[in-house]
């Protein structure tokens, strides 16, 4: 990455403009031209150093519940566990994590009663008895971007 | 309250903006509204604080993070405020929650460290464990990633 890429990465996170032509907004604080802009942010995204751009949404707020799950899974297990847990829309994140609790994953759903009960699904579908739902209670930070 | 109309507003920026000069014009044709429309109402879900964030999301391997842990505490009750915004405060850590701790998980504090190796977020947990003193904690380090995507909410 050179200093330009890394430039407007550190300005797309947070700040991309919500203007007709944006990477012209970026382009005249970054002392760029418009196509320089595009072509660099193709470029990061062709690379994959980029995932997406677009809204990320207080869940809260638009009325849906979300939880982050724990689960305890054998070994021989995990790779079935994953596919049926994965299966879900709502199951945005998941990771295995160095601890008898090594299957993490978070679930968004209309309400906490619907992702109870597909816990429960899952649960009888794996033979994976151990998963716990916990839902965060107060959120002191939520900071997604990254200085590069 | 939100509408019909700002469904598919959110329906069409939580995926991925092609990239392009006019890129909500490709988005507001799709709705079947004006541009200036489009844009306004995704300043308005921003205005709202319904939409926490527009922009782009990095692969953090790629962007130098290499290493992640959940760094999990346990905070007695009347601390977690206290202790909750003191982790909050720290550069390297990008989520901050409290949670309700069950059945033999007694961690009640989470919070999430990206650095660069493993010995970097060690390292940067017992900076924050002496910064709080709290000295029961644990490290549960990322080892493989099965799924990362975002929400698709409507």
């Amino acid at each position: 990455m050179n200093e330009t890429d890394k430039r407007i990465l550190n300005e797309i996170q947070t700040d991309f403009p919500i203007v007709s032509r944006p990477y012209l907004e970026l382009a005249n604080r970054l002392g760029l031209s418009e196509s320089e802009v595009i072509n660099c942010v193709r470029k990061l995204k062709d690379r994959d150093v980029i995932r997406r751009i677009g809204g990320n949404f207080h869940s809260s707020k638009l009325n849906f519940a979300s939880t982050l799950c724990a689960a305890k899974v054998p070994d021989e297990k995990i790779e079935h566990f994953v596919e049926v847990v994965n299966r879900y829309p709502g199951v945005t994140h998941n990771y295995m994590r160095s601890h008898d609790y090594n299957i993490w994953f978070t679930f968004i759903a209309e309400d906490m009663d619907t992702i109870d009960k597909v816990l429960q699904s899952i649960s009888a579908e794996t033979g994976v008895t151990q998963i716990r739902s916990l839902p965060a209670t107060k959120t002191f930070k939520i900071k997604v971007d990254f200085e590069v | 309250m939100i509408d019909d109309l700002d469904k598919e507003v959110i329906r069409l920026i939580q995926g991925d903006l092609p990239v392009e000069e006019r890129p909500f014009a490709v988005l507001a044709k799709q709705a079947g509204i004006s541009e200036q429309d489009f844009i306004e109402r995704v300043r308005n879900l921003k205005k709202e604080g319904i939409l926490r964030r527009f922009g782009a999301t990095l692969r953090h391997q790629k962007a130098g993070y290499d290493s992640n842990a959940m760094v999990a505490w346990l905070v007695p009750d009347e601390r977690v405020d206290e202790v909750g915004h003191a982790l909050a405060r720290f550069r390297e850590v990008t989520h901050c929650y409290q949670r309700r701790p069950q059945g033999d998980w007694p961690y009640n504090l989470f919070s999430m460290v990206h650095a660069g190796s493993r010995e970097q977020c060690r390292k940067i947990a017992q900076r924050m464990s002496d910064a709080v003193r709290v000295k029961d904690y644990i490290l549960l380090f990322s080892e493989k990633e099965f799924k990362k995507t975002s929400m698709e909410y409507f």
